[in-house]
């Protein structure tokens, strides 16, 4: 029998009776528990995973563990949490009353990927490959209204270059205020009809607890 | 909230994105890489071993 | 809560869209080795993406030496070289390793 990691967060009861709460360097881990040899590759399971992310944050505010984290013993679970802990305690007692959405957008010039066959060393063709993410752009316009319309809701935000075809807004909002995120969100259809775009919300923290991101 | 069957489809996929592509990585099993450049090196090897290996097991069924 | 403007072409050009799981592998022995291996193929071509992804993100931390740089993005070019003989091998096309999502569970 294996647990699978969910997210990490300040209180016991945060987490019980929809998932297992392992205590685990000051914080609680929330898990399920699955058979040894259940592959994590597996729709069934993330979905599952994803339905008790969507129950967990109804309780309270977690930060979100990337999937794949397995562990055997809370032992195992405290050795692998206990270097950024302190950080991410810090984090959740700062945004208690915070959810994360994303905005995500297609890029207004679709990049095509770097042809390998180009490329005599490793390192261009990764750099290249760096650069067509980095070069997916948006038009200003758009960027400005998604900060008046959705931004101006919100406590943090920041745009992120993901890929290659996207560019994705990244927020923090007040549980409060997310009745006038659907709002916002058809106003900025209204305002912007030809750009595609998809907006989700809530989610736990995860841009915003990812340190490469600081 | 009625959807389409569309956006059914997206916000399926939207949260496989969230799953595996976001949130504070903790070392652990295989499908996602960790943030350290030999596992990374190694998991592309290991990839790259499973494509030779599968090469060679079907080719003994022939 | 979800918003979204022109589902369909968020389908064809968002890159997320082509995160794609495979069911959990059937044991069974009467599979038929080209479905074998379309499935094994998507996992591995799935895995690839996502260390393609990983790799960048470092790039973006910039906190990789040259060293590293040229190891990870020759191994990424040996994968991409792998993959494609792999497909040619077994007669699959890129459309072939996309496995459909299937019947789609609803989600609260």
């Amino acid at each position: 029998m294996k647990s699978i990691g969910i997210g990490l967060h300040l209180d016991r009861e945060d987490v019980e009776p929809v998932a297992k709460a392992i205590a685990a360097s000051n914080l609680f881990v929330s898990a399920i528990d699955v058979d040894d040899d259940q592959p994590l590759s597996d729709r069934e399971l993330l979905v599952r995973v994803a339905q008790t992310r969507a129950k967990l944050l109804e309780r309270a505010t977690f930060i979100a563990v990337r999937y794949g984290f397995a562990f055997r013993s809370a032992a195992e679970a405290e050795s692998k949490i206990v270097t950024n802990a302190a950080r991410w305690r810090a984090l959740l007692e700062e945004n208690r009353t915070r959810v994360e959405l994303t905005l995500k957008v297609v890029a207004s010039t679709q990049q095509q990927k770097p042809d390998r066959n180009s490329f005599s060393s490793g390192a261009d063709y990764l750099r290249a490959l760096h650069a067509a993410k980095n070069a997916a752009v948006v038009s200003d316009t758009f960027k400005r209204e998604v900060e008046k319309t959705i931004g101006a809701l919100c406590a943090k935000q920041k745009w992120i270059a993901r890929d290659a075809a996207s560019i994705e807004f990244a927020a923090l909002i007040e549980r409060a205020s997310l009745l006038k995120l659907a709002p916002a969100g058809e106003s900025l259809k209204r305002a912007c009809p030809d750009i595609p775009f998809l907006l989700s919300a809530p989610w736990p923290l995860e841009v915003f607890a990812d340190a490469d991101h600081e | 909230m009625a959807r389409t069957q569309e956006q059914v489809e997206l916000a399926l996929l939207d949260m496989l994105d969230h799953l595996l592509d976001r949130g504070v990585v903790i070392s652990g099993e295989a499908v996602i890489s960790i943030g350290d450049v030999d596992l990374l090196y190694l998991g592309l090897n290991i990839v790259l071993a499973n494509v030779d290996t599968l090469s060679r097991v079907l080719d003994k069924r022939k | 809560m979800l918003i979204t403007n022109d589902e369909e072409k968020l389908r064809e050009q968002l890159s997320f869209t082509e995160s794609t799981i495979p069911d959990r592998i059937a044991a069974d022995p009467e599979v038929v080795e080209n479905g074998l291996a379309k499935l094994v193929l998507s996992i591995i071509e799935l895995v690839r993406r996502l260390l393609e992804k990983q790799a960048l993100r470092r790039m973006d931390a910039g906190n990789l030496s040259e060293g590293e740089i040229e190891r990870l993005g020759s191994a990424l070019m040996k994968l991409e070289e792998k993959m494609l003989e792999m497909k040619k091998v077994f007669g699959l096309e890129d459309d072939d390793l996309n496995l459909s999502l299937g019947p789609i569970k609803t989600l609260e």
